[in-house]
């Protein structure tokens, strides 16, 4: 589920039935009935996160929320402006950071805060404030520092509460991907109080893609000029321009900023308090959720361990486990390790595509498979709609498959496109 | 062989999901998709749905190749210069985001420019050095004169030492509903060495666009969701491939972002990757790309062709918006070479006396300033009373109302809503109406 998604058949009932609604008079639906909706289903992703309504709106994925933040920040012409990020940042968002760089013509600069795992949670808290240091002492500026709630690759949670209270403290902004976030780990707005927080919805709360909660606190709503792309709700400073065409609904300029941004189907933004509703009534609601699959995720990342010989990535105080995705270690290597499968070095860049194809064409599943500080590693996610037994298939299926990585079958991948 | 199914009422029934009571004559704004293409959808989802990982990272790549290849005959230019994005205004977004601008560096466009358009320049303008040079344009109007006041315009801003760097225009204007000589404008900025950035939203499937790749603009976009009944949001984004280095990233960046300083780490030169680039930026529903062969094979086998559906629509514009003006007593927006109506729109003026500011107002008059607040009367009345929507707009002072002709109507609807407004532009010259 980590990668994309899915949902419930009442989810996708209830979207086409909105989009047939839509069909049936697109002029009155999108421009009278859409935002009403909109705002009842922005109501209640906002209860769920203990965050005032006003401070949240939609955006087709996490990718565009984190492109709207870094793209509204306006860098300092001194140069000296820097965006603290971890080695770990999800491949879209540190392209976005490299484009701003890029773009600035390098006046504002990129620190990477390198981490190497396992590790304790006190340690990623002490390297984070010692980069915050060295920014300083190199005479920079760290204006913004981006980190996920739980980072994709591998799939570990951060401690992104204790981070986000850094940053306050240093007068850093935080701009948090919690692209796994909202349905996967309980997240309070109440204590948890970053400057800039994206959720995909469509990932863990099973809305359909693509979805995401973009959360800004009132105090900072002011540095959000543009969505991206502008639209209608942009207010220019200079007072310039013609109104917005669409019926003005007095909900606060951030708000209206977001809430057209260019002809899109949205019907899935209006199901996301459906799907709320849904794991409250059919499966017990969040926490029964949560528990299920973190418990499951732990149960099942140790028995595929166990079926492999290897074992999960995790630190000693577990923290990092604290989430519905487990990484457990392939047994293969370009070294001769005891019971780990050997694969020519010069072939070691097909190993992740050969084993993510097989899986599919001949085990019909797919597995992200990654390599990581030089190991592979397969990442596997938990969901209401698996149990121990389906991890217990992939540990087998992983095991069959590293053996046949082992007798050649990489070496003869010739790979698609 | 299968009779066709002829234009007007029988193609709605047969072919569109509009509820029966409502009268769509507002194609321009959202566009509409037959049931056999929404069924392609539900399809293709439903496929998304079942295997997810496998469907976004091997077979969509290939779905949306397919849509390249079907639509890029549509602008007349190869598939390799041919990509999707979700709608125009994320097309413009791309090019002038991506763009890089140094003082004195100037982007003109026209009066009647999109308001998102607008509205993206003047936030681009706030954190670089770009100035705006709107050329002040009003209907009815001839072409040559819009050329004419673009080059002068060009011409003064070299002349004060300005850099013309990029120029915005529309093929088919918002509001009012009008054709514009985009050829030709896009002569002049090669005259002068600008860039064109062409804003044809209004554009594939409605006008003829087969010679995009012939005249050459340096950008152009136009939706698929709106004239070449596809579902939303699927717009053509064409870049010639001498300008594919310009467009270094999509808007949101992403993955596929290659990044100036590994490129010069690199033993070789880039090679462009337009393509893999917008193939995949971040998580939606691609159902929409794929959905393009499909739409034109609609519009092929059920409706006969493009040539077909344009003789019917621009006539049945043409005839109908004769008729509504007749009916309402006022005109047609058009000049003295019919050359504003050569698409599927009409624009008629409404008959409501607008006072300009500060002049007296008496009972059933009103003020320019309450243009908006009849506009917003109308749509809800319009809506409430006749189950339709009216694209009502301020041109010049005047009030009109643009109608989209469709092949799902016909003259009798063009009739029809010509006797509602009627009805309701009385109500408001009695006066008794509450804005």
């Amino acid at each position: 589920t980590g990668s994309f998604g899915t949902f419930p058949k009442a989810i996708s009932d209830l979207r086409r039935a909105y989009l047939d609604e839509c069909e049936k008079s697109p002029d009155p639906f999108i421009r009278y009935e859409l935002g009403k909706i909109m705002d009842q289903n922005r109501k209640a992703v906002a209860n769920l996160m203990g965050a005032p309504v006003e401070t949240v709106v939609f955006v087709p994925n996490a990718t565009t929320g984190v492109n709207t933040v870094l793209r509204n920040i306006e860098w300092n012409e001194d140069g000296q402006d820097e965006i603290l990020y971890f080695n770990t940042i999800y491949g879209a968002c540190g392209k976005a950071v490299a484009y701003v760089c890029e773009y600035s013509r390098d006046s504002v600069q990129a620190r990477e805060i390198n981490l190497t795992y396992p590790l304790p949670e006190s340690m990623i808290l002490a390297t984070f404030r010692d980069t915050i240091k060295a920014s300083r002492a190199a005479g920079k500026v760290p204006r913004i520092a981006i980190f996920d709630t739980i980072s994709s690759l591998p799939g570990i949670r951060m401690p992104f509460e204790a981070l986000t209270k850094i940053c306050q403290e240093e007068g850093v902004l935080s701009l948090v991907d919690g692209a796994h976030g909202i349905g996967h780990i309980p997240i309070s707005f109440q204590t948890f109080q970053p400057d800039f927080f994206v959720s995909n919805v469509h990932k863990w709360l099973y809305v359909p893609r693509g979805c995401a909660v973009f959360y800004v606190p009132v105090k900072n709503q002011h540095l959000i000029r543009t969505s991206i792309p502008t639209s209608h709700g942009f207010v220019p400073k200079k007072g310039l321009g013609s109104p917005n065409p669409l019926p003005n609904s007095g909900k606060g300029e951030f708000v209206e900023n977001f809430e057209f941004n260019g002809t899109i189907d949205n019907t899935n933004y209006l199901v996301v308090g459906e799907s709320i509703r849904w794991r409250q009534e059919a499966c017990g609601g969040e926490k029964v959720i949560n528990d299920y699959c973190i418990n499951l995720a732990h149960e099942g990342g140790k028995l595929v361990a166990e079926i492999l010989g290897t074992n999960i990535l995790d630190n000693e105080e577990h923290t990092l486990t604290q989430c519905c995705l487990v990484n457990v270690l392939l047994p293969v290597s370009t070294q001769p390790y005891e019971n780990f499968q050997v694969v020519e070095e010069e072939k070691k860049g097909l190993v992740t595509p050969w084993l993510e194809q097989t899986l599919i064409s001949d085990y019909k599943t797919f597995i992200a498979i990654y390599s990581f500080q030089g190991q592979w590693w397969a990442r596997l996610s938990a969901q209401i709609y698996l149990d121990k037994s389906d991890f217990e298939w992939a540990g087998h299926t992983l095991k069959a498959l590293c053996e046949r990585a082992g007798k050649g079958d990489v070496s003869s991948f010739a790979g698609t496109n | 062989m299968a009779r066709k199914t002829p234009f007007g009422q029988q193609m709605r029934e047969k072919h569109f999901g509009f509820a029966p009571s409502y009268t769509p004559l507002n194609h321009g704004s959202f566009g509409a998709s037959p049931l056999i293409v929404q069924q392609k959808q539900r399809e293709l989802q439903k496929l998304e749905t079942e295997r997810p990982d496998s469907f976004i990272v091997y077979d969509l790549p290939d779905l949306i190749e397919e849509s390249r290849r079907a639509v890029a005959p549509f602008l007349g230019v190869p598939a390799e210069e041919v990509v999707f994005v979700p709608n125009a205004t994320t097309g413009i977004n791309t090019v002038l985001r991506n763009l890089e601008y140094k003082e004195k560096d100037v982007i003109v466009h026209f009066s009647t420019i999109y308001d998102s358009c607008e509205m993206t320049i003047a936030s681009i303008a706030e954190m670089a050095p770009l100035t705006a040079s709107s050329v002040l344009v009003e209907y009815p109007i001839e072409d040559d004169m819009i050329v004419k006041r673009f080059r002068y315009r060009v011409l003064e801003l070299i002349d004060e030492g300005f850099n013309v760097k990029i120029a915005l225009f529309d093929t088919t204007l918002t509001f009012p509903g009008v054709r514009v000589p985009w050829e030709d404008l896009v002569k002049v900025c090669k005259e002068f060495g600008v860039l064109s950035l062409i804003d044809g939203a209004h554009g594939i499937g409605d006008i003829d666009l087969t010679h995009v790749g012939a005249v050459g603009p340096d950008f152009f976009v136009s939706n698929c969701h709106k004239w070449l009944y596809n579902p939303r949001g699927c717009a053509v984004f064409h870049v010639p491939l001498r300008n594919q280095p310009l467009i270094r990233t999509t808007i949101p960046t992403s993955y596929r972002f290659q990044p100036k300083k590994e490129n010069e780490a690199a033993e070789q030169p880039p090679k462009s990757h337009f393509i893999e680039l917008f193939d995949f930026v971040a998580t939606m529903d691609h159902s929409p790309y794929c959905c393009v062969p499909a739409a034109i094979d609609f519009r092929k086998s059920i409706c006969g062709g493009e040539e077909a559906i344009r003789r019917y629509t621009w006539g049945l514009a043409r005839l109908g918006g004769k008729s509504v003006s007749q009916i309402l007593g006022t005109e047609v927006m058009a000049n003295s070479t019919g050359s504003l109506t050569k698409c599927s729109f009409t624009t008629v003026g409404l008959p409501i006396a607008l006072k300009a500011e500060g002049e007296a107002v008496g009972k059933g008059c009103y003020s320019v300033k309450d243009a908006l607040k009849i506009k917003a009367w109308l749509n809800k009345t319009a809506l409430k009373e006749f189950d339709t929507y009216l694209q009502v707009g301020l041109h010049a002072g005047t009030l009109w109302v643009r109608l989209s002709g469709q092949i799902y109507l016909e003259s009798k609807d063009f009739d029809w809503v010509g006797y509602k407004l009627k009805e309701l532009c009385l109500r408001l010259e009695g006066g008794k109406v509450e804005l």
